[in-house]
């Protein structure tokens, strides 16, 4: 620690710190949770889409919502949220490290967090609370469903102040350096995320617990989505970031190449901070009662954000090819066959690249309003995320898992693990194109999404949605096979494989890298700028959506809230 | 050591990102292929 070298401010971010035992606890109780919420949650996918299909009746009287929601929240909210979570807490201890005081504060944080998610899960299993993920007003569920969330949340806020705090103490003891190019994302990705889940917890704290308790009569309606809508948007931003940090900074290791570019990496995430925010109109684009001049502006800057995802396809794609060619691959494209097929660590990850493809090209469609008319509330949009969140972010997370579980449990990826998860990956491939594809089209026909099966009063479009439903349940099963295999998977890697140490693998800068610019750690004009675009972005619209608001609604509870 | 002297001293020439620049290419003709396909099922509609 006291050689670094002054004059070369690229060496300190190379220095990798080990992770102590104590703390690899920690971040494994996070992944015990991650995984038990993929087992559950993948369960209620398999019972949606056999629902769906007309070929299979729920048993016991529970509901098609109540398995929705469960579905909804535990792999949208919880398992997320604690894998994203516990691999950040993983990354900055590596890069920046944790001392004890952070290690307890990031025990309550986990505690938190788990408190508030049991108490939600068991309020959705007793029916209590069967409104989906997205919990719309003036469907009412048990006050402690929304009395969980809020635990949750505040969690994670303590997570993002230990973070913070991480990186500020490194900082102070480096000065003058720039911060490790992985602690500099966590902590932008942490900083959206607070601010982003300030919206859902002025909803949850001021509006929902209230109303559910009965304190308050009525609810604004609009005013409750718009807030959740500020917060929605960022939270696909929260998920897919982390999956950027493995892209840009851990994948080049893998295939034995170098960071593409600091700068550059930097700098998208600073955009993704920018733009993730201020576009929540996007998916209120039908809803009356929003000024339509707001609206168009939100889309816009919604499609600046295809800036920092291009520049990262652009950095990927770039990445393969000189590493290809360092490797004596020539040609156009020869160096595409250098690339570790074999490795489950990078495979994995790539074919959640490749599902980002046509994830991105519908994240368009879906933002460009007259389309949106046209996919608007069908299954289209379930077939667009479950590539982005359950097929990109998935698989990268996938991908972290064969080294990082290891890596924290003191044990060795084996070689025939690793093909288990390439075949892993495989079957999730197939099953989601399935799936997806199917889902996609019938939503172009019309399918509604959030359906229990119906025949609609055997209307002639409905008919037309059968096979896809049926494709959706072939797909969901194959997908579900995947489930199974991965929760094996990390049973061995946690508690079976051989003892050894697993590479927690990091790319480093080119030895001859353009030195990243000190202005990329310009943390209050970053969050000026940010705070500013939202500013811009709600203001107007917010007062007018509470001053031409119509009467609030009073509580449901029926047909599927909480009966 | 300053800034300038450090990274031009060994630098080979550019690197070859003809690959690159194709694949994005494709990308971003897939994306616009497929934004019109699904707005000519709007006008159609
Ligand atoms: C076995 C794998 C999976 C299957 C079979 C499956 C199936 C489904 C189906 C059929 C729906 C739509 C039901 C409807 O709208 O009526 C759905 C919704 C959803 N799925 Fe999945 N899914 C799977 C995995 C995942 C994963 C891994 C995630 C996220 C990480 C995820 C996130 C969601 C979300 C957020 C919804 C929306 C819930 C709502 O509309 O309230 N799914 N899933
Ligand atoms: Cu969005």
């Amino acid at each position: 620690m006291a050689l670094h070298n002054v004059v070369l401010p690229n060496e300190d971010s190379r220095q990798l710190l080990p992770i102590p035992k104590k703390e690899a606890k920690l971040y494994m109780s996070f992944m015990y949770v991650a995984f038990i919420s993929l087992f559950i949650g993948g369960l209620m996918g398999l019972l949606q889409v056999l629902v769906r299909s007309g070929n299979f009746t729920l048993p016991f009287g529970i509901g098609y919502y109540q398995i929705l929601t469960v579905h909804g929240v535990i792999l949208a909210l919880v398992l997320t949220t604690f894998f994203i979570i516990g691999f950040q807490f993983a990354l900055m201890s590596k890069t920046v490290g944790m001392s004890d005081k952070q290690r307890n504060l990031s025990w309550l944080a986990f505690w938190i967090m788990t408190i508030g998610t049991i108490m939600t899960a068991i309020t959705i299993l007793l029916g209590k609370a069967s409104v989906l993920y997205t919990f719309y007003a003036p469907l009412k569920a048990h006050p402690a469903f929304y009395i969980g969330l809020a635990f949750v949340i505040v969690g994670t806020w303590v997570a993002a102040f230990v973070n913070w705090r991480q990186l500020y103490l490194w900082k102070k003891k480096h000065p003058g350096e720039k911060s490790p190019l992985l602690a500099f994302m966590v902590t932008i990705n942490m900083i959206m995320w607070f601010i982003a889940s300030l919206g859902i917890a002025v909803a949850v704290l001021v509006q929902f617990i209230p109303w559910s308790l009965g304190y308050a009569e009525t609810i604004n309606v609009l005013v409750s989505r718009t807030l959740f809508w500020y917060f929605g948007h960022p939270l696909v931003y929260f998920w897919l970031l982390p999956a950027y940090m493995a892209w840009y900074a851990i994948i080049p290791k893998i295939i034995g190449g170098k960071l593409f570019s600091d700068s550059l990496a930097r700098l998208s995430f600073v955009l993704f901070l920018f733009f993730s925010i201020p576009v929540g109109f996007h998916h209120q684009l039908t809803e009356p009662g929003i000024d339509p001049t707001w609206k168009f502006i939100q889309v816009v800057l919604t499609f600046m954000v295809i800036i920092p995802s291009l520049m990262t396809a652009f950095s990927l794609f770039a990445t393969f090819e000189i590493t290809g060619r360092r490797k004596g691959y020539g040609g156009l494209f020869g160096w595409f066959k250098h690339l570790p097929w074999k490795d489950v660590r990078f495979f994995a990850p790539f074919v959640g690249m490749l599902a980002f493809i046509p994830g991105g090209a519908g994240g368009i469609i879906n933002a460009s309003h007259q389309m949106n008319t046209l996919v608007h509330n069908t299954i289209w949009v379930t077939g667009h995320f479950h590539l982005t969140v359950a097929t990109t972010v998935i698989l990268t997370f996938f991908g972290i898992t064969y080294w990082l579980i290891p890596h924290l449990t003191g044990r060795k990826l084996t070689k025939s693990v690793n093909r288990l998860g390439i075949i892993q990956t495989i079957v999730w491939g197939i099953g989601m194109l399935i799936m997806s594809g199917a889902m996609h089209i019938q939503g172009l026909l019309g399918g509604p999404r959030r359906s229990d099966y119906s025949e609609y009063g055997g209307t002639e479009q409905a008919v037309t949605w059968g096979a896809y439903q049926m494709a959706q349940a072939i797909g969901g099963t194959i997908l579900f096979v995947g489930i199974i295999l991965m929760v094996y998977i990390f049973i061995k890697l946690a508690f079976f494989s051989p003892k050894g140490d697993e590479e927690f693998p990091i790319a480093e800068e080119e030895e001859n890298a353009e030195p990243t610019p000190m202005w990329m750690e310009n943390w209050k004009l970053w969050v000026a700028i940010t705070i500013a675009l939202i500013l811009f972005a709600y203001t107007i619209p917010f007062v007018d959506i509470i001053q031409n608001s119509p009467p609030g609604s009073v509580p449901f509870d029926w047909p599927i809230g909480n009966s | 050591m300053k800034q300038h002297g450090k990274t031009h001293t060994n630098v080979d020439k550019e690197p070859n990102l003809k690959g690159t620049l194709i694949s994005v290419g494709v990308l971003g003709l897939f994306i616009i292929i497929s934004w019109v396909a699904v707005f000519a099922i709007f006008l159609s509609r």
